[in-house]
Protein backbone atom coordinates (compact mmCIF):
# COMPACT_ATOMS: atom_id res chain seq x y z
CA UNK A 1 0.00 0.00 0.00
CA UNK A 2 1.53 3.54 -1.05
CA UNK A 3 1.63 6.38 1.50
CA UNK A 4 1.06 9.49 -0.58
CA UNK A 5 3.46 12.37 -0.03
CA UNK A 6 4.40 15.73 -1.86
CA UNK A 7 8.07 16.87 -2.47
CA UNK A 8 9.26 19.67 -4.08
CA UNK A 9 13.00 19.80 -5.34
CA UNK A 10 14.16 23.26 -4.34
CA UNK A 11 16.80 22.91 -7.07
CA UNK A 12 14.46 22.50 -9.74
CA UNK A 13 11.80 24.85 -9.27
CA UNK A 14 11.22 27.54 -11.80
CA UNK A 15 8.70 29.85 -9.80
CA UNK A 16 6.63 29.69 -12.83
CA UNK A 17 3.57 28.70 -10.66
CA UNK A 18 1.77 26.21 -13.06
CA UNK A 19 1.14 23.63 -10.15
CA UNK A 20 -1.01 26.31 -8.96
CA UNK A 21 -2.62 26.95 -12.09
CA UNK A 22 -2.75 23.51 -12.70
CA UNK A 23 -4.77 22.39 -9.41
CA UNK A 24 -7.23 26.01 -9.54
CA UNK A 25 -7.96 24.85 -13.55
CA UNK A 26 -8.56 20.99 -12.33
CA UNK A 27 -10.46 21.29 -9.33
CA UNK A 28 -12.30 24.77 -10.49
CA UNK A 29 -11.06 25.96 -6.74
CA UNK A 30 -13.03 29.59 -6.19
CA UNK A 31 -11.49 32.93 -6.16
CA UNK A 32 -9.63 33.56 -2.76
CA UNK A 33 -8.75 30.07 -2.43
CA UNK A 34 -5.00 28.49 -2.77
CA UNK A 35 -4.75 25.35 -2.51
CA UNK A 36 -1.13 24.99 -3.76
CA UNK A 37 1.44 28.23 -3.97
CA UNK A 38 5.05 28.34 -4.49
CA UNK A 39 6.85 30.23 -1.82
CA UNK A 40 10.51 31.73 -2.78
CA UNK A 41 13.16 32.46 -0.52
CA UNK A 42 15.35 35.56 -0.81
CA UNK A 43 12.95 36.48 -3.60
CA UNK A 44 15.60 38.71 -6.41
CA UNK A 45 18.78 38.00 -4.73
CA UNK A 46 20.47 35.21 -6.43
CA UNK A 47 20.28 31.99 -5.63
CA UNK A 48 17.02 32.08 -4.79
CA UNK A 49 14.73 28.80 -3.82
CA UNK A 50 11.28 28.40 -4.76
CA UNK A 51 8.97 25.49 -3.55
CA UNK A 52 5.24 24.59 -4.08
CA UNK A 53 3.45 24.49 -1.00
CA UNK A 54 0.15 22.69 -0.17
CA UNK A 55 -1.42 20.15 2.47
CA UNK A 56 1.40 17.57 2.83
CA UNK A 57 -0.77 14.90 4.15
CA UNK A 58 0.76 14.85 7.16
CA UNK A 59 1.02 10.95 9.12
CA UNK A 60 0.44 12.83 12.17
CA UNK A 61 -2.43 15.55 10.81
CA UNK A 62 -2.12 18.21 13.29
CA UNK A 63 -5.55 19.64 11.80
CA UNK A 64 -7.39 16.25 12.81
CA UNK A 65 -6.17 16.57 16.30
CA UNK A 66 -7.79 20.06 17.32
CA UNK A 67 -10.83 19.33 14.79
CA UNK A 68 -13.69 19.99 17.43
CA UNK A 69 -16.13 18.42 14.79
CA UNK A 70 -13.77 15.38 13.95
CA UNK A 71 -14.57 15.67 9.85
CA UNK A 72 -11.34 14.92 9.32
CA UNK A 73 -9.79 11.15 8.28
CA UNK A 74 -6.98 9.73 6.37
CA UNK A 75 -7.07 7.22 3.68
CA UNK A 76 -5.58 3.49 3.30
CA UNK A 77 -3.10 6.02 1.17
CA UNK A 78 -2.27 8.01 3.72
CA UNK A 79 -4.24 10.95 2.16
CA UNK A 80 -5.87 13.85 4.46
CA UNK A 81 -9.23 14.49 3.79
CA UNK A 82 -12.22 15.67 5.51
CA UNK A 83 -16.19 15.96 5.10
CA UNK A 84 -16.93 19.71 4.61
CA UNK A 85 -20.69 18.52 5.52
CA UNK A 86 -18.95 18.32 8.99
CA UNK A 87 -16.80 21.36 8.76
CA UNK A 88 -18.09 24.77 10.96
CA UNK A 89 -15.27 26.71 9.52
CA UNK A 90 -13.93 27.55 12.90
CA UNK A 91 -10.50 27.67 11.58
CA UNK A 92 -8.58 25.52 14.35
CA UNK A 93 -6.89 23.48 11.49
CA UNK A 94 -5.50 26.82 10.28
CA UNK A 95 -3.76 27.90 13.19
CA UNK A 96 -2.57 24.17 13.74
CA UNK A 97 -1.49 23.70 10.32
CA UNK A 98 2.63 23.77 10.10
CA UNK A 99 1.95 24.57 6.09
CA UNK A 100 -1.00 27.30 6.16
CA UNK A 101 -2.90 24.47 4.12
CA UNK A 102 -6.47 25.04 4.80
CA UNK A 103 -8.39 28.12 3.36
CA UNK A 104 -11.63 29.60 3.64
CA UNK A 105 -13.81 30.80 1.11
CA UNK A 106 -15.77 33.40 2.33
CA UNK A 107 -15.09 36.73 4.01
CA UNK A 108 -17.90 38.24 4.96
CA UNK A 109 -19.21 40.00 7.74
CA UNK A 110 -18.69 39.04 11.42
CA UNK A 111 -16.12 36.70 10.59
CA UNK A 112 -17.84 33.80 8.50
CA UNK A 113 -15.25 32.00 6.81
CA UNK A 114 -17.32 28.84 5.23
CA UNK A 115 -16.51 25.70 4.82
CA UNK A 116 -12.32 24.85 5.07
CA UNK A 117 -11.08 23.89 1.58
CA UNK A 118 -7.77 22.69 1.33
CA UNK A 119 -5.35 19.87 -0.97
CA UNK A 120 -7.08 16.74 -1.45
CA UNK A 121 -4.33 15.20 -3.37
CA UNK A 122 -7.09 15.04 -5.96
CA UNK A 123 -8.86 12.55 -4.24
CA UNK A 124 -12.11 14.01 -3.78
CA UNK A 125 -14.44 13.59 -0.90
CA UNK A 126 -16.34 11.64 0.95
CA UNK A 127 -19.15 11.46 -1.46
CA UNK A 128 -19.54 9.03 -4.60
CA UNK A 129 -16.01 8.87 -6.77
CA UNK A 130 -16.19 11.55 -9.46
CA UNK A 131 -20.10 12.49 -8.73
CA UNK A 132 -20.84 16.06 -9.61
CA UNK A 133 -21.43 16.85 -5.53
CA UNK A 134 -17.85 15.58 -5.26
CA UNK A 135 -16.48 17.90 -7.88
CA UNK A 136 -18.67 20.98 -6.48
CA UNK A 137 -17.20 20.25 -3.08
CA UNK A 138 -14.27 19.03 -3.17
CA UNK A 139 -12.84 19.07 -6.65
CA UNK A 140 -11.05 16.11 -9.23
CA UNK A 141 -10.66 12.43 -7.82
CA UNK A 142 -7.80 11.62 -9.98
CA UNK A 143 -6.65 8.94 -7.54
CA UNK A 144 -9.88 6.68 -8.38
CA UNK A 145 -8.71 6.94 -11.71
CA UNK A 146 -5.26 5.70 -11.35
CA UNK A 147 -4.21 9.40 -11.65
CA UNK A 148 -1.46 11.47 -9.73
CA UNK A 149 -2.45 14.69 -8.94
CA UNK A 150 -2.38 17.64 -11.26
CA UNK A 151 -0.16 19.70 -10.22
CA UNK A 152 2.72 17.50 -10.14
CA UNK A 153 1.57 16.02 -13.32
CA UNK A 154 1.72 19.09 -14.98
CA UNK A 155 5.02 20.06 -13.49
CA UNK A 156 7.65 20.94 -16.26
CA UNK A 157 11.25 20.52 -14.52
CA UNK A 158 9.43 17.29 -12.48
CA UNK A 159 10.41 19.61 -9.06
CA UNK A 160 7.30 18.66 -7.64
CA UNK A 161 7.06 14.83 -7.03
CA UNK A 162 3.74 13.29 -5.61
CA UNK A 163 3.21 9.74 -4.90
CA UNK A 164 4.35 6.51 -2.40
CA UNK A 165 6.39 8.40 -0.13
CA UNK A 166 9.04 5.55 -0.58
CA UNK A 167 9.36 6.08 -4.08
CA UNK A 168 9.02 9.60 -4.03
CA UNK A 169 12.83 9.83 -1.65
CA UNK A 170 13.95 7.30 -4.63
CA UNK A 171 13.59 9.87 -7.18
CA UNK A 172 14.86 12.40 -5.15
CA UNK A 173 18.20 10.26 -3.85
CA UNK A 174 18.89 9.63 -7.29
CA UNK A 175 19.31 13.24 -8.59
CA UNK A 176 21.19 14.55 -5.85
CA UNK A 177 23.31 11.70 -5.90
CA UNK A 178 23.59 12.96 -10.22
CA UNK A 179 24.29 16.39 -9.06
CA UNK A 180 27.37 14.79 -7.41
CA UNK A 181 26.13 15.96 -3.71
CA UNK A 182 24.46 14.63 -0.84
CA UNK A 183 20.71 15.07 0.41
CA UNK A 184 20.53 18.60 1.80
CA UNK A 185 17.13 18.34 2.72
CA UNK A 186 18.05 16.73 6.55
CA UNK A 187 21.31 16.29 7.43
CA UNK A 188 24.87 17.89 9.26
CA UNK A 189 24.98 20.97 7.10
CA UNK A 190 20.55 22.04 6.70
CA UNK A 191 20.76 22.01 10.43
CA UNK A 192 24.24 23.67 10.95
CA UNK A 193 24.98 25.36 7.92
CA UNK A 194 28.21 24.36 5.57
CA UNK A 195 31.72 24.71 7.38
CA UNK A 196 30.66 24.60 11.14
CA UNK B 1 34.42 30.35 63.78
CA UNK B 2 30.56 31.76 63.43
CA UNK B 3 31.08 33.08 60.19
CA UNK B 4 32.30 30.29 58.57
CA UNK B 5 29.57 28.06 59.95
CA UNK B 6 27.47 31.11 58.99
CA UNK B 7 28.23 31.22 55.06
CA UNK B 8 28.14 27.51 54.95
CA UNK B 9 24.80 27.77 56.01
CA UNK B 10 23.75 30.53 53.56
CA UNK B 11 25.48 28.40 50.56
CA UNK B 12 23.72 25.24 51.31
CA UNK B 13 20.57 27.08 51.96
CA UNK B 14 20.94 29.23 48.72
CA UNK B 15 21.66 25.86 46.90
CA UNK B 16 18.45 24.20 48.35
CA UNK B 17 16.31 27.01 47.27
CA UNK B 18 17.95 26.93 43.50
CA UNK B 19 17.05 23.12 43.73
CA UNK B 20 13.60 23.98 44.98
CA UNK B 21 13.36 26.49 42.56
CA UNK B 22 14.37 24.37 39.09
CA UNK B 23 11.86 21.63 40.37
CA UNK B 24 9.13 23.71 38.92
CA UNK B 25 10.76 24.00 35.59
CA UNK B 26 10.57 19.93 35.00
CA UNK B 27 9.34 18.81 32.41
CA UNK B 28 8.52 15.64 31.10
CA UNK B 29 8.17 14.84 27.30
CA UNK B 30 6.00 11.67 28.02
CA UNK B 31 3.43 14.28 29.70
CA UNK B 32 2.67 15.86 26.78
CA UNK B 33 -0.08 15.19 24.41
CA UNK B 34 1.22 15.26 21.16
CA UNK B 35 -1.53 13.85 18.94
CA UNK B 36 -4.95 12.49 20.42
CA UNK B 37 -7.44 12.49 17.04
CA UNK B 38 -11.20 12.16 17.40
CA UNK B 39 -13.03 9.69 15.45
CA UNK B 40 -14.81 10.53 12.53
CA UNK B 41 -17.87 11.23 12.45
CA UNK B 42 -18.37 12.34 8.72
CA UNK B 43 -19.88 9.89 5.73
CA UNK B 44 -17.97 7.31 4.39
CA UNK B 45 -15.64 7.94 1.19
CA UNK B 46 -16.07 5.62 -1.80
CA UNK B 47 -12.21 5.66 -2.18
CA UNK B 48 -11.50 3.84 0.95
CA UNK B 49 -13.39 0.92 -0.72
CA UNK B 50 -10.97 1.07 -3.90
CA UNK B 51 -7.83 1.15 -2.05
CA UNK B 52 -6.45 -2.41 -2.57
CA UNK B 53 -7.60 -2.30 -6.23
CA UNK B 54 -4.65 -3.71 -8.63
CA UNK B 55 -5.67 -2.33 -11.77
CA UNK B 56 -5.57 0.99 -10.00
CA UNK B 57 -2.33 0.12 -7.54
CA UNK B 58 -1.38 -0.39 -11.26
CA UNK B 59 -2.06 2.18 -12.73
CA UNK B 60 -0.61 5.01 -10.19
CA UNK B 61 2.80 2.72 -10.42
CA UNK B 62 3.16 3.63 -14.05
CA UNK B 63 2.32 7.25 -13.26
CA UNK B 64 4.80 7.64 -10.40
CA UNK B 65 7.47 6.00 -13.00
CA UNK B 66 6.63 8.78 -15.64
CA UNK B 67 8.00 11.06 -12.68
CA UNK B 68 11.55 9.87 -13.16
CA UNK B 69 14.05 11.87 -15.56
CA UNK B 70 13.93 10.64 -19.11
Amino acid sequence: MARMKFLCDAERCIECNACVTACKNENEVPWGVNRRRVVTINDGVPGEKSISVACMHCTDAPCAAVCPVDCFYTTDDGIVLHDKDLCIGCGYCFYACPFGAPQYPQQEAFGVRGKMDKCTFCAGGPTANNSNDEYAKYGANRVAEGKLPACAEMCSTKALLAGDGDMVADIFRERTLRRSGRPQTWGWEQAYGAGV
Amino acid sequence: MVSVFGSRLAKMAALGLLVFTLTGCYESASDVTLYEPGVYKGSDDPLLNQAGSAEREDALRERFGGQRDR
